[in-house]
């Protein structure tokens, strides 16, 4: 009983035991004092199915140009966060890893991460990245994060059903809410748009496609345009092909994105916002899929496009490597050129050097090129602060679009009660 | 000085050593127990009193602010609005269905034959054997709203027109959770029971249904009583693990803290604090949580002590 009894403590005590008394058996690969002639890098395992081929391809090329040798581990992106805050606590962080990018800006405002900006500049390569993943990786007016790949959410759209309905990839706002209803007139069982209640991702590009603001920063106190006429235009329009239209259904009130693209690959689906990496995924799921779908970048509201959030990772330095230059080698090696290239082939991301994507984006591979010129013309960043993470906890966004297409809330509460939220846990002043 | 010693030493050892070779023999274990469990308790509650987040770890400095953390989660609406009354509530719900269920299963058990005991055993340890993840995501898959049997069998029946969400609204949803945590609870309650059950002489049953006591008094009036002891310990424990039920919360559509009318202590302590860095928060919430559990069980000890007396 005494033994039960206590376990919630333990199970509570478990991460914080972690984070502070084993630190030092908590890193395999552990930056300090190895400072003779190798480099610790920490790779987020899974993004590219032949990760262990092509890092040896680069150690191979590491140790020809720097003479060091390089130690790279993978982690988990599941267990990654835990182990860098365990590292961080212990002092014993790799001296290069990869970082996602709403990552990058917490640690670098815990101290962790070391500036890159005089190394860019220095490559000469700053006018070459792609915009959205600097603004993501850049903290306080400095570069934290190199870009190194991303992927970006367009609208992916089922072909049989739009020839069928006999509609056109939509270009505009009014255009999608036309495609919804004829493809709803085609196939009532079906769901026209996919609304999904769990994704957070799917709701910005309607905000900045009205000219709203998830939330900016003024000198050191930020504000969430959630609640602003033009966010809530946005929103209205975005719900409202659920609540008014009935375009989406039910069920997708509670929807992940992993379940839009269930449903998608079931053939259930007409359109949705979906990352440029789900293609592969959705043929996998179901091999009948194969040339019926395409994508076309997220419509601005009179033409032109809405901007979407561009998701993927940087390469971080941290401030316990010793050997700062061979650690920059390093991220300049993997960040530019061809082993950026390549890392994007076979991981199907996109690289984060625009003059990489040049190729990309001469592509007539329709599941390719309207990602491509999202990714180049469209990108955006969320709110890049040290407690975005806090916001994605408490799922703020999510908690909006639910209340609202459970039918709870109107779309001025529930984005009024959203923003404030917002702005209170991003201050940090909860 | 040595001399001194070697002279008193027989005189004292034999008062002493009554007193201290117990000690001498349990320290081992003690200082086991204090390192592994002690420790860590302490811990916590020293975390409990600081605002200890990423930046603290990073540059090891505390920052001691005394009892503001728990100020913080008493002060919190949320917490008396939502968290406590579904933790509380379920909690209720489901110790009552599980040890209810668990112990028909259990009189049900008893009464069969080997063969059939044994087939009946093994669905149950079936249901006991699945993981909680697993488990939860049977119940989501089979109440979803588009796809899921229970929507078709309702619409087949012609009892439901559109299909129906029941993960958005706070009723329907726990009424999910019951379900889940209730299965996944029995089977424990039904092995303990059934334990007991077979411990129950069987004369004193002989004798009761030669005088005329048919099978619910002699089930209230007879075996209950004998079982005190195991619906103590049964109740007890399926208190401490349904207050503080989280992944099949967590894991249901919308229960992460997008539906804010579902949250329960589980789910509200992990968002607002180790979601969100803040350890001391999480730390706090840990030790309240502790000593509420330490008090449902003070309580109910003493009240089976007291009727055992009686």
């Amino acid at each position: 009983m005494t033994r039960a009894m206590r376990r919630p403590v333990m199970a509570a005590t478990g991460a914080l035991l972690l984070a502070a008394t084993t630190a030092a058996c908590g890193s395999g690969g552990g930056g300090e004092g190895e400072g003779d002639g190798t480099l610790n890098v920490w790779i987020m395992q899974g993004t590219n199915p032949s990760a262990e081929d092509f890092f040896a391809d680069v150690a191979t090329a590491f140790e020809e140009e720097t003479g060091a040798t390089l130690d790279v581990e993978f982690v988990e992106w599941a267990d990654a966060h835990d182990r860098f805050v365990t590292s961080i606590a212990g002092g014993t962080t790799p001296d290069v890893a990869e970082t996602g990018t709403t990552w990058t800006p917490e640690f670098a405002d815990a101290g962790a991460l070391a500036s890159l900006d005089e190394y860019v500049d220095g490559a000469g390569v700053s006018d070459d990245l792609v915009e959205g993943l600097v603004e993501a990786g850049t903290y306080d007016g400095q570069l934290y994060g190199m870009p190194w790949y991303a992927g970006v959410r367009s609208l992916v759209y089922n072909t049989e059903m739009f020839e069928q309905s006999g509609v056109e990839p939509p270009t505009t706002w009014a255009e999608l809410e036309e495609a919804a209803a004829a493809l709803k007139k085609e196939y009532p069982d079906k769901i026209a748009v996919a609304v999904p209640g769990d994704a957070e991702f799917t709701v910005y590009p309607w905000v900045w496609g009205a000219g709203g603001e998830v939330a900016t920063l003024d000198s050191d106190t930020w504000t969430s345009g959630l609640d602003s006429p033009e966010a809530q235009e946005g929103i209205d329009f975005w719900t409202g092909l659920a609540t008014e239209g009935d375009y989406s259904s039910a069920g997708a009130t509670t929807w992940r994105e992993t379940d839009v693209l269930d449903a998608f690959a079931a053939g259930d689906v007409g359109m949705a916002v979906m990352g440029s990496w789900t293609p592969g995924a959705i043929v996998d799921a179901n091999a009948d899929m194969e040339g019926k779908f395409a994508a076309v970048p997220i419509p601005g509201q009179d033409g032109g496009m809405s901007p979407s959030v561009l998701g993927g990772s940087h390469l971080s330095m941290f401030e316990t490597a010793e050997d700062k230059d061979l650690a920059f080698a390093f991220i300049e090696m993997m960040t530019t050129g061809e082993f950026a290239q390549q890392w994007g082939e076979q991981s199907g991301y996109f690289p984060g050097q625009v003059s990489l994507l040049e190729e990309t984006l001469q592509s007539t591979d329709p599941l390719v090129a309207p990602f491509a010129q999202q990714f180049v013309e469209g990108g955006a960043s969320v709110p890049v602060a040290p407690t975005y993470g806090a916001v994605q906890a408490k799922a703020t966004t999510s908690t909006m679009m639910q209340s609202i297409l459970a039918g709870d809330a109107d779309v001025a509460t529930a984005s009024t009660a959203a923003a404030e939220e917002m702005t209170t846990v991003l201050n940090g002043s909860e | 000085m040595t001399l001194q010693l070697t002279e008193t030493l027989p005189r004292l050892s034999r008062a002493r050593a009554a007193v201290v070779r117990p000690w001498l023999l349990l320290a081992p274990a003690l200082a086991i127990l204090a390192v592994l469990l002690l420790w860590p308790l302490v811990r916590v509650f020293l975390f409990s009193l600081q605002d200890y987040g990423l930046r603290e770890i990073t540059t090891g400095e505390p920052s001691w602010i005394g009892l503001e953390n728990y100020a913080e989660i008493l002060a919190t609406p949320e917490l008396w609005t939502v968290v406590l009354p579904n933790t509380v509530g379920f909690a209720v719900l489901s110790v009552a269905g599980t040890v209810v269920f668990g112990t028909a299963v259990a009189v049900l058990l008893a009464s069969l034959g080997t063969f059939w005991r044994t087939v009946t055993s093994s669905a149950i340890m079936a249901a006991w054997a699945m993981p909680a993840v697993t488990g939860t995501y049977v119940w989501v898959w089979i109440f979803d709203a588009d796809r899921g049997v229970f929507n078709d069998a309702l619409m087949a029946l012609g009892l439901l027109d559109d299909p129906t969400n029941w993960f958005t609204n706070r009723w329907t949803f726990y009424a999910i959770v019951l379900l889940n945590v209730i299965h996944h609870g029995f089977p424990f309650v039904a092995v303990t029971v059934l334990a007991g059950l077979l411990g129950v002489p069987k004369e004193m049953l002989e004798a009761a249904e030669m005088d005329g006591a048919g099978a619910f008094r002699r089930f209230f009036l007879i075996i209950v009583p004998q079982l005190r002891q195991v619906f103590a310990v049964v109740i007890i424990l399926s208190t401490i693990w349904d207050f503080k039920v989280f992944a099949q919360v967590y894991l249901m559509p919308g229960g992460a803290g997008s539906n804010r009318s579902v949250l329960n202590l589980g789910v509200w302590s992990y968002v607002e604090s180790f979601g969100q860095n803040r350890y001391g928060f999480g730390s706090a919430i840990a030790v309240l949580l502790t000593l509420l559990l330490l008090v449902i069980t003070a309580v109910y000890v003493r009240t089976v002590l007291a009727e055992e007396e009686r």
